[in-house]
């Protein structure tokens, strides 16, 4: 067992969770987010929370980072230069001709990453097949860089047609650019992606070379930080996809970290249902995060985080591995509001952390959903952690003018209302995942976390039908625990679109020694996926194969039987390859146990005055310290820690199960 | 003469009085996510890139009185028609009363559907318990089901257009209708996509259906009924909220359609809008007669129209029920261009939709200026392709529409190059998808310079696409918008119409608007070019910095600065 911090840097705060070997003890620590230099906020959490022996000791420092999404964001990053086949130079604007917003005359795109005049053509031509059409002019090139030094350009983009299937062409276009002097980083679209499509793979290239200006600088200079501070461990970055890379790696390849941010919940999650789901009889688990802003879902089966293949960000598609973590307005700072129509609706938009929710008394008067959970007593009155006190009279003054325009009659309703709707948007998330992946999520578990996950949790399950939560050890600072459990990844992907027959899977062992041998990780656990497709169909699943062992046969077996988890049937019709990946697990501690729970504290004890859903009426109940919950306790009631509270409502019954998990049961139907 | 007055009657008045707005917050939303699942459900198995890719089809929820509960965002050229066809559909199988549990219903008439036959619906009605309490539905755009051709401009007749399904049950009780099932593939000429498609809608409608099971289950009929009529009180009072602005009065403009694409003679037709209050209705009646060739536009399809002009102007980016749609009325008359009878053919039915959506927001502008753009390159520019491989002989076919620069606003320059309004929410293929499966060498993908219609604010540019032909094929050609120039508003110049040029290997070029099955041999070079957008305000008044940033990133050339900007230069 080794010694990891894991920092992760959120939109408000930043979270620090450091697991020390020698003791098995746990620290956890929260500073606010310094966006302007977020290694500020970084290094401050360090000094707050590790003492320079600690430090010293430490193998692994394990880091979430929005630098590149901010960079993006901000539009702050590298001048950009574009080469591209000859007749294409508008395909970064022309996207793919639709709109975010359907029903909006005046919608725009927001302006390419590159502008029109560093799009620069060069005159070649690959053919589908990857047979050579056009040679490549080399003085195009030239010319290209040329202007590139005349504009200043800092970073270049080479993206030609159908280089997926033959990467010759940019290879020979970089060799020429540097030859004619340019000496800044040029990122080639068959290495960035490998995978078809000339809009997302333009799009990902160039973001690629627009945040790596960024993301290398920072990223050396908080490495140099902790040095001086004694570190002399290895510092990882969080990927989009799940894992670590090394600091190099990451340094070369910052678009794979660009979606990381809400992927450590779903780690830890999944690593929750890998080593409990059995005794917990969780075979499928909902992550159920809800946050400040945002309710972050996951569905995890048999352990496995949910991988998708291109990602979004700030309306530009990614060709890079990504958790599938919905996202929506649904969190404890979301607003509630009356509608022109008088309906009362909550989120998406957010009181955010400043001014926050009403009850935080810091400027905000909105009703947020924090101020209708305080009002009904779900979050004990008193004290939370950050030294805030909450306000009930402040929530319920917030809440009170909701009770007008929606006709709804008293304050104690209007509460109940935002409380009930802010579930319903959370439960329709997990459905979307669900019913996407073909999964039916009763008889799995809820497994809440985040500052207000634990106070969803029983309401949720009521929504899913789904008879157990499980509330983890430091459920409010799980997401961080995620980082320290990561394992090194590393991936690379080819489309190859052909028939899966038996002359195909010889053919993508070839692929695969290739792209592994371009990952250069010794040591490592290969791990090869197929994208695969019924012929005529276009959107693929993802299946697992072992090659060597599988042939057709098998690989077809496996894939009817995932279609048909996901679509209900299954079809005659021959298979097809579309992408072949290539994964390389470098596990760093196989053994890492699960975290096990905080000192303890939390405020309040005794009884409070609560409602309870499930009786539709105000009931008195005890308030448990989560260390001391005995036995099967009963609800409804409040069980409470420093960074959370679980509110368990009448009906079910709460116990700590053997792992530190609270375990929350159904004890009848809703 | 017969004018025809379509509006919607309130069903059941007073019965979402006493409804929890709570409940009914959380119903509206579980509907709206039901939709979405059925959409999501669809893109992921369907086998024809028209549904998966281009997004060509509609998913909705409708209750037992046929009132829309919630529709997918998908193309808004479909908004609200599939009301029409899931009446229909029902009614051709016998009624409500003939209809039980796991029944699939097929129909596909161009008059009930609004489209043509190859927009195919499929109709679960969905119960709880023993009552039937709602429908779910999906239309979508089948590769192929017979007809003269797989795509048609040129018909005289519906029955030349496709194989007509007029309400019959493809599964009976949860059984499938192998005599249907065998009628549907003999009838296409690519069965073997359509059986992919026809699985994936009735997987859909199905995931629909139980998704929206479950939630009258959860909240309990009478909740459930009680709460939908308070949210289409709702949605009508945000709807009527918006028009209650605008100065009542009447507003009217006129344009003309190309050509009936049989024989190519204009046609002229105007809009009139009433808005009285917070109700509006929209007069279509001066209008021809239903015209010889496929250009008419069947009721249903006169009605979307109608409601994404309203959707667009007041739909505050809600996805709409039955309720927005309550303060509009249509008025059109029996046996005209907006409401032809049978057999009039129908299958280009969106040229004329999509000209009705750009003149009814033009009319609004004096209500609105501030809400209004000038016009766009107004059409989708729909191409169809088929063949077969030279090496296997193998059949394939692929369509698609294609982007048009958008017009000019009041505040800002047009976006260029985005899909046509109607099929907003259509993606373009890219191009090395289609390398990957059709044989074609995309040769130039780019914004077409000096294209966008000069103004204060500058129109969106077109599009230029070639693509050179490398297996004869054929091509069918539906541009519309290729004679009349996209207007300029308030000072502003016209844009560039569409236009489609074939260059043939021995050098003859031939441009074609609306044609059907024109041969492309090996070797010939197809060029389309998209309209762009109009500019809004005199040119004299365009910023001349952005005069000069339109020249540093090449979207104006110096000749076209020095003969439209002199003032910047």
């Amino acid at each position: 067992m080794t010694t990891v911090i894991g920092v992760d840097v959120g939109g408000t705060f930043t979270d620090l969770v450091l697991h020390d070997a020698a003791t098995g003890e746990i620290r956890v620590a929260k500073q606010p987010t310094t966006p302007s230099a977020p290694e500020r906020g970084v290094l401050a959490a360090v000094d707050a929370a590790v003492p320079p022996e600690l430090l010293a000791r430490c193998r692994h420092f394990v880091h979430g980072t929005t630098v590149g999404l901010n960079a993006l964001l901000e539009r702050r990053g590298a001048t950009v230069g574009l080469i591209t086949t000859a007749g294409f130079r508008d395909v970064l604007e022309i996207r793919r001709g639709d709109r975010d917003d359907p029903y909006d005359l005046f919608w725009t795109p927001p302006p390419p990453l590159v502008p029109r005049r560093l799009r620069l053509e060069v005159a070649e031509r690959v053919a589908a097949d990857g047979s050579v059409v056009r040679d490549l002019e080399p003085e195009d090139v030239r010319r290209a860089a040329e202007t590139f030094a005349a504009e200043g350009v800092d970073a270049v983009a080479i993206v030609l047609m159908n280089s997926y299937a033959n990467p010759a062409h940019e290879a020979r276009a970089a060799e020429l650019l540097r030859q004619a002097g340019f000496a800044g980083p040029v990122s080639l679209s068959h290495e960035v992606s490998g995978e078809y499509r000339e809009y997302e793979r333009t799009c990902t290239t160039v973001v690629d070379a627009f945040v790596r200006h960024r993301m290398g600088p920072y990223l050396h200079n908080l490495d140099h930080e902790l040095r001086v501070r004694g570190f002399a461990g290895e510092l990882l970055v969080t990927r989009s996809g799940g894992g670590a890379l090394a600091l190099a790696e990451a340094a070369a390849r910052p678009f794979e970290t660009i979606l990381s941010g809400p992927v450590a919940g779903a780690a830890a999650t999944a690593r929750l249902a890998a080593s409990l789901g059995p005794s917990l009889g969780m075979g499928t688990a909902v992550a159920a995060d809800v946050g400040g802003t945002s309710f972050d879902t996951a569905l995890i089966e048999d352990g496995r985080l949910p991988l998708l293949y291109q990602g979004e960000v700030v309306g530009l598609p990614l060709q890079s591995p990504w958790v599938d973590v919905r996202s929506v307005g649904a969190g404890g700072g979301s607003v509630a509001y009356a509608d022109a129509g008088g309906l009362l609706r909550v989120g998406p938009r957010s009181a955010g952390a400043d001014p926050g929710p009403a009850c935080y008394q810091r400027g905000g008067t909105e009703p947020t959903v924090t101020d209708a959970a305080l009002h009904l007593g779900m979050i004990p009155r008193g004290h939370i952690s950050g030294g805030i006190e909450l306000s009930e009279d402040a929530a319920a003054r917030a809440l009170a003018p909701l009770t007008g325009p929606t006709g709804i009659d008293g304050v104690d309703a209007v509460a109940v209302g935002v409380v009930r709707i802010a579930a319903a948007h959370m439960a329709q998330a997990v459905r979307g995942v669900t019913v996407e992946r073909g999964v039916d999520p009763r008889g799995g578990a809820v497994v809440a976390f985040g500052g207000a996950g634990p106070v969803f949790g029983c309401l949720l399950a009521d929504e899913l039908d789904v008879d157990t939560v499980v509330v983890p050890p430091n459920a409010g600072n799980f997401s961080a625990v995620g980082l320290v459990q990561a394992d090194i990844v590393r991936t690379a992907a080819r489309t190859m679109v052909r028939p899966l027959d038996d002359e195909a899977l010889p053919l993508v062992e070839r692929v695969t020694e290739a792209l592994f041998e371009r990952l250069a990780q010794p040591g490592a656990v290969r791990e090869v996926d197929l994208d695969l497709r019924h012929r005529g169909q276009e959107h693929t699943l993802t299946i697992p194969v072992r090659l060597g062992e599988d042939d057709v046969a098998s690989v077809s077996a496996r894939f009817s039987e995932a279609y048909h988890r996901a679509f209900g049937h299954t079809l005659p019709d021959p298979l097809e390859i579309v992408t072949v990946r290539a994964t390389g697990r470098v596990v760093l501690d196989a053994d890492r146990p699960m975290v096990p729970a905080p000192p303890s504290g939390g405020s309040g004890r005794g009884t409070t005055r609560l409602w309870s859903f499930r009786r539709g009426a105000w009931t008195e109940a005890p308030v448990i310290r989560r260390e001391d919950l005995d036995g099967v306790a009963e609800g409804p009631l409040l069980v409470v820690e420093p960074t959370a509270t679980t509110y368990v409502d009448a009906g079910f019954a709460a116990e700590t199960h053997e792992s530190g998990c609270l375990l929350i049961t159904r004890k009848d139907s809703a | 003469m017969t004018i025809v007055r379509t509006r919607y009657a309130e069903a059941h008045p007073g019965l979402g009085d006493g409804a929890d707005p709570v409940t009914t917050e959380i119903i509206r939303q579980g509907l709206n996510a039901a939709a979405d699942q059925m959409k999501q459900s669809l893109i992921r198995t369907a086998f024809s890139p028209i549904i998966y890719e281009a997004l060509d089809f509609a998913v909705a929820f409708y209750d037992a009185d046929m009132c829309m509960l919630a529709q997918a965002p998908t193309l808004p050229a479909f908004m609200g028609t599939l009301g029409f066809c899931v009446r229909e559909a029902v009614e051709g199988v016998g009624g409500p009363a003939a209809l039980s549990p796991g029944d699939v219903i097929l129909y596909n008439d161009p008059y009930g559907t609004g489209s043509h036959p190859q927009d195919a619906a499929m109709v679960v009605p969905i119960f709880h318990e023993d009552t039937l309490v709602a429908y779910s539905a999906i239309k979508a755009h089948w590769l192929d089901i017979g007809g003269k051709d797989p795509y048609c401009t040129d018909t005289v007749d519906v029955h030349q257009e496709g194989t007509i399904f007029p309400g019959v049950k493809l599964y009976d009780a949860g059984r499938l209708v192998s005599d249907v099932y065998r009628m549907i593939l003999a009838n296409s000429r690519m069965p073997e996509m359509v059986i992919g498609d026809i699985n994936a809608m009735v997987a859909g409608a199905r995931t629909g259906a139980e998704a929206l099971g479950a939630l009258v289950r959860r909240h309990g009929l009478d909740t459930f009924r009680r709460c939908v009529a308070r949210m289409y009180a709702h949605g009508e009072a945000l709807v009527r909220g918006w028009f209650e602005r605008l100065p009542d009065g009447v507003y009217q403009e006129s344009s003309v359609i190309d050509s009936d694409g049989v024989n190519g003679t204009p046609i002229p037709f105007g809009v009139r809008v009433v808005v009285e209050g917070s109700s509006v209705t929209v007069d279509l009646t001066d209008c021809p007669d239903q015209v010889g060739g496929p250009v008419n536009c069947p009721l249903p399809s006169t009605v979307a129209a109608v409601r994404i002009a309203v959707a667009f102007l007041a739909g505050a980016g809600e996805q709409p029920n039955e309720g927005h749609f309550r303060p509009l009325e249509l008025v059109t008359r029996l046996g005209s261009l907006f409401h032809p009878v049978r057999p009039a053919p129908c299958f280009m039915y969106g040229i004329p939709s999509d000209h009705a959506i750009e003149l009814i927001i033009k009319a609004l502008a004096e209500a609105v200026p501030e809400s209004v753009p000038a016009a766009s390159g107004g059409d989708i520019n729909a191409l169809v392709w088929w063949g077969n491989r030279e090496a296997t002989g193998e059949p394939w076919a692929d369509g698609a529409p294609h982007p048009v620069g958008q017009g000019a606003g009041p505040s800002a320059d047009g976006a260029s190059a985005l899909m046509y309004i109607s099929e907003s929410a259509t993606r373009f293929t890219p191009a090395e998808v289609w390398e990957a499966r059709n044989p074609w060498r995309i040769e130039r993908l780019a914004l077409a310079e000096d294209s966008g219609g000069p103004g204060r604010h500058r129109g969106g540019l077109g599009l230029d696409l070639s693509f050179r032909i490398l297996e004869d094929q054929y091509l069918t050609a539906g541009l519309a918008r290729t004679a009349l120039a996209p207007w300029g508003l308030e000072g502003g110049l016209a844009g560039r119409p569409n236009r489609l040029t074939v260059e043939y290997p021995d050098g003859r070029a031939e441009d074609f608007s609306l044609k059907t099955r024109i041969f492309l041999p090996k070797g010939a070079v197809v060029h389309l070019r998209t309209g762009s957008g109009g500019g809004y305000g005199p040119p004299a008044e365009r910023d001349p910095e952005a005069v000069r940033a339109d020249l540093r990133e090449g979207y104006i050339t110096p000749e076209h600065a020095a003969r439209h900007y002199p003032h910047a230069l």
